[in-house]
């Protein structure tokens, strides 16, 4: 390898982890990494331990996918970070809660936090949304943004 | 019937070009408010074919609806009319906005709804048709010219039931111009969406993206005469079709039911929403710093 192969080759390497550490950076940033719970927002123990009636049909995701982009992006974020105004979807203290929980705060709303009602959408399509929303750690850990519709 | 059908055409033509899941209702509320910072641009128009050979009218308005808060929608009416041989008429503005008490969903979600219209008695939106019959013999030139500041109430009571929705809406209308009495009103609305599951795909005609439904509304009297002697009444289906993420069509014909009536009331509507309006215009402001 010639001496000027081996600069050509440095600075790619340099370049690459420069935009590999940007977009890194860029994601940790985007995340509402500072979302606390609002701990009066519980659901009854009736509503936590509903199961979601689409757990087996994989299908259902894609329409949960449509469903989320048309109606939570604007304050969660494509990627569901939660953009620092809305809680950020992929954290550990969202996706521990259950099937039951999430769509008890989708149907209900959070009136005190800004976050609307959507029990406007049939039942099913609010499990759908659950359903997708357990896709997005794996959409964040790729850091492959979701195309656009 | 010719001019029903000359109307119909008219009104898809203009829908056509103009491509939010809206409730097929036209004249009933349900417990749904706007999302909060959201912008509903909504036009729609009432055409009426009245009874006994007076002349038809059309009277189209403007809807801007606003979603402060998750539990407060303030909408703002700019209404017109025009009537079969007649003239064109501005009718008046309305100012109306809606509270939600109680923060979850519950088996009844009541609604409280107050609104101050500035109008005339030329007005033929029939958004809502509280206390007695209206004289469609009056031509504009007169009925322009009879203000009407009115100043009314509505309890919005709504359920959903298994993606059915019920909704009731109790009226009282008090007209602060004459003396007509508290005048009272009802409607009530079920509706429910043909497909309750989402396709993946981005389709415009699923079942999905349409919700039927149907209305029934009318007057009560007033504190001067409660009942329903000269009143209306409507029995109306519904339906509405999302046509992509933020605009919805609807159309809905009404029967007339009483001979006080108008025979047929035609009512198409659609809307186009701006998500995150106070966002975008914040961002404005922020751009100019």
């Amino acid at each position: 390898m010639t001496l000027r192969a081996a600069i050509t080759k440095k600075r790619f390497w340099n370049i690459f982890a420069l935009i590999v550490s940007t977009v890194l950076v860029g994601i940790a940033m985007g995340q509402n990494l500072t979302y606390q719970q609002d701990p009066g927002w519980q659901p009854p123990q009736a509503a936590i331990t509903r199961a979601n009636p689409l757990a087996r049909n994989a299908d259902a995701v894609g329409g949960g996918r449509k469903l989320f982009l048309r109606e939570c992006t604007e304050c969660h974020g494509r990627e569901g970070n939660g953009r620092k105004r809305a809680a950020d979807l992929v954290l550990p203290q969202v996706q521990k809660q259950s099937d039951g929980a999430l769509f008890w705060k989708i149907t209900n709303g959070n009136a005190r936090h800004g976050m609307p009602s959507f029990a406007k959408l049939p039942e099913l399509q609010r499990w759908q949304l659950v359903l997708f929303l357990r896709q997005l750690p794996l959409s964040a850990s790729t850091a492959a943004p979701m195309e656009k519709e | 019937m010719k001019k029903i059908t000359r109307y119909i055409f008219f009104v898809m033509l203009v829908a056509l070009p103009v491509l939010a899941q809206e409730s097929p209702y036209f004249v009933t509320y349900d417990h749904h408010l706007e999302q909060p910072g959201n912008l509903e641009i909504e036009t729609q128009s009432n055409a009426g074919f009245p009874r006994h050979g007076e002349p038809s009218y059309f009277a189209p308005y403007i809807e801007l609806e606003y979603g402060f808060t998750t539990r407060w929608t303030s909408e703002l009416y700019l209404e017109g009319q025009s009537r079969s041989g007649d003239s064109t008429v501005f009718t008046g503005w309305r100012l109306e906005n809606r509270f939600r008490p109680l923060a979850a969903e519950h088996r009844i979600n009541p609604i409280l709804y107050f609104e101050y219209e500035n109008i005339n008695e030329a007005s033929r939106i029939q958004k809502e048709t509280p206390g007695h019959a209206t004289e469609f013999d009056v031509p504009n030139s007169e009925s322009r010219h009879i203000r009407a500041h009115e100043l009314e109430s509505k309890l919005i009571l709504s359920s959903n039931v298994h993606d059915w929705n019920i909704a009731e809406n109790f009226i009282a209308e008090k007209n602060l111009s004459h003396n007509e009495g508290v005048e009272f009103g009802y409607s009530f609305g079920v509706s429910r969406p043909l497909g309750t599951i989402a396709s993946a795909a981005n389709c415009h005609l699923c079942r999905e993206n349409f919700i039927a439904g149907a209305e029934l509304f009318g007057g009560l009297g007033s504190t001067k005469g409660f009942g329903f002697h000269d009143t209306t009444h409507y029995f109306a289906p519904a339906l509405s079709w999302q046509v992509s993420n933020n605009s919805s069509l609807r159309f809905s014909p009404a029967i007339g039911l009483t001979s006080k009536s108008a025979a047929v009331l035609l009512r198409f509507g659609y809307s186009y929403e701006i998500r995150g309006f106070k966002d975008k215009i914040a961002s404005l402001f922020r751009g100019a710093k």
